[in-house]
């Protein structure tokens, strides 16, 4: 296990205050985001990153008012931005804002360029059309999403060849704080996204409570079962490891480590793991979605929804998958409205999120009730069920219903909501890129397998790639087959 | 942190027989999983959802 890892995921079960700072950050720039309506664009000198075949003409403002700016210097503006919010909220999260700055600014410039080089012609052009546009006669065809594969590489280098650049790095490396921020900013993207078709994201919406009966009632005994009965993992260990396999990684083992008074290295243990096991998915799955699932893409972003693990993983996973199924059905002449894929993958895991301090209270209540009652933490208190809430996820709706209800009441006025709505997927986008790459720096492989963690391995390869997976792939099929994203009109 | 002895955490972890309370919440929790999920399944069957 890594220093790195320890280190935030330890803080993280004593500084829950991280879900509020995202969700403030998130609303705040959503709202920003908004008041373009009003004609103001205040976001407008925010980086937008292109293909490319000239690296200097791969950079611009998003806002056309901005234009005069230019490239490189909307791309310090949003960097000097990001800088001074996020220091602040190192403030509020009781990190040392000095070492979070400089680390910070490392971070931020290997990862955008290694998301930058993602937009090379050659391995982003997607169809025909754009290899004649660009001027290129083949592509690997990654999309401009490709980038993010390259940010986690980025990472994952420097975690396994120089660990030392990694744990300097540490202040930075917090990819909870950076994908709950997208996460929220989402919300409101997804919100002036379905407004339109409003039957089928309540459809969606309606579909994904299989999602949460799936995690917390199929897939935590099973996993439970298989870690106690077949590799005898002590009830300390196994019920981390069940709702780090089966419900959202991190966040929910760290939960239930809290929950049955287990001591915090071993919800640690179980979190390095599981972010490992997502970097292995994220190179997977989004692949194998696109190759089998681009014409089903509903069930295909459900499946990534309920088979990868940890919030940030899945949704960054989620819009991979976009990106390159949209890409093939572009190239059969079939024009899917974005937004769909990435916003099912993301509403599957919020909506398994909601129920963590349900199901961790419930832990709590039979371990110091039945297991071990005279736990040091004492009896569980229903409040535990308000404090291992992630917060965040109030930023989500609160997103999502401005976005809505903005959508609903200016109907007329769709190039601007759009506007809006592109203008939060550029800082959405950013914050996809830290924690890609973030989630990387903190992948040490060697020093995993070099701390024994081989049996906790075999558990989650036999639960993930066992049942899990494949129950979601039946699971999202029954829920989701036939139920397409809307065309572009 | 204080580095945790993971090796021995893993592998020498003295044996800990299912308890009753175990099996009960492992069984309660995946019949009431399939029971939902059979009626989810209808109900979407159903055009209900």
């Amino acid at each position: 296990m890594t220093d790195t890892t320890a280190s935030h995921v330890e803080s993280a079960t004593v500084q829950l205050n991280e879900d509020w700072v995202a969700a403030i950050i998130g609303i705040a720039v959503f709202v920003l985001a908004l008041l373009g309506l009003s004609g103001v664009d205040l976001l407008g000198w925010a980086v937008k990153s292109k293909i490319w075949t000239d690296p200097a003409q791969s950079l611009a403002p998003f806002g056309k008012s901005y234009a005069w700016l230019g490239g490189l210097p909307s791309l310090v503006l949003t960097y000097l931005a990001l800088l001074a919010v996020l220091s602040a909220a190192a403030a509020v999260i009781k990190a040392n804002v000095s070492r979070f700055a400089v680390t910070f600014t490392a971070v931020f410039w290997i990862a955008y360029l290694a998301w930058n080089l993602g937009g090379y012609a050659h391995f982003a052009a997607e169809t025909p059309a754009e290899l004649t546009k660009y001027g290129v006669t083949w592509s690997l065809h990654l999309t401009a999403e490709g980038g993010y594969i390259l940010a986690l590489i980025a990472g994952l280098l420097i975690a396994n060849f120089f660990p030392g650049v990694a744990a300097w790095l540490d202040e930075a490396i917090r990819p909870d704080l950076y994908v709950k921020i997208a996460i929220v900013l989402l919300g409101g993207a997804i919100g002036i996204t379905v407004a339109g078709k409003l039957n089928l994201a309540s459809a969606v919406f309606v579909r994904s409570l299989a999602a949460i009966v799936e995690a917390y009632l199929i897939y935590w005994p099973v996993v439970y079962f298989i870690a106690r009965k077949y590799f005898g993992f002590s009830r300390e260990a196994a019920a981390p490891l069940a709702s780090g396999i089966s419900i959202c990684g991190v966040a929910a083992a760290i939960a239930t480590g809290g929950a049955i008074r287990a001591r915090s290295q071993v919800a640690v243990l179980v979190a390095s793991l599981v972010v490992v096991f997502a970097v292995i998915e994220l190179f997977l799955l989004p692949f194998l979605a696109s190759t089998f699932l681009a014409h089903e893409p509903l069930v295909a972003a459900s499946w990534i929804g309920l088979a990868v693990k940890t919030d940030g993983a899945a949704v960054a996973a989620g819009g991979i998958t976009e990106a390159l199924i949209n890409a093939k059905n572009v190239a059969a002449g079939v024009h899917y409205q974005p937004g769909w894929i990435l916003g099912t993958t993301t509403t599957i895991k919020v909506f398994i999120d909601v129920f963590i301090g349900v199901w961790a209270f419930v832990l709590a209540h039979i371990w110091t009730t039945y297991i071990n009652p005279n736990t040091p933490g004492g009896k569980a208190k229903a409040s535990e069920i308000w404090d291992r809430f992630p917060k965040f996820i109030l930023g989500f709706v609160l997103t999502f219903a401005l976005g809505l209800a903005a959508a609903l009441t200016l109907k007329g006025q769709a190039p601007a909501l759009k506007a809006v709505a592109d203008e939060t997927t550029i800082f959405r986008v950013i914050f996809f890129v830290l924690t890609f790459f973030s989630i990387g720096v903190l992948s040490n492989f060697r020093r995993l397998w070099a701390d024994g963690l081989g049996k906790l391995a075999a558990v989650y390869i036999v639960s993930l790639f066992g049942f899990v997976i494949w129950v979601g792939l039946f699971i999202s099929w029954l829920f989701f087959h036939g139920v397409k994203p809307p065309l572009v009109s | 942190m204080a580095q945790i002895d993971l090796k021995a955490e893993v592998h020498g972890a003295e044996a800990e027989p299912l308890l009753p309370i175990e099996k009960k919440l492992i069984g309660i929790s995946l019949g009431l999983g399939i029971g939902l999920l059979a009626i989810l399944i209808v109900v979407n069957a159903l055009g209900l959802l």
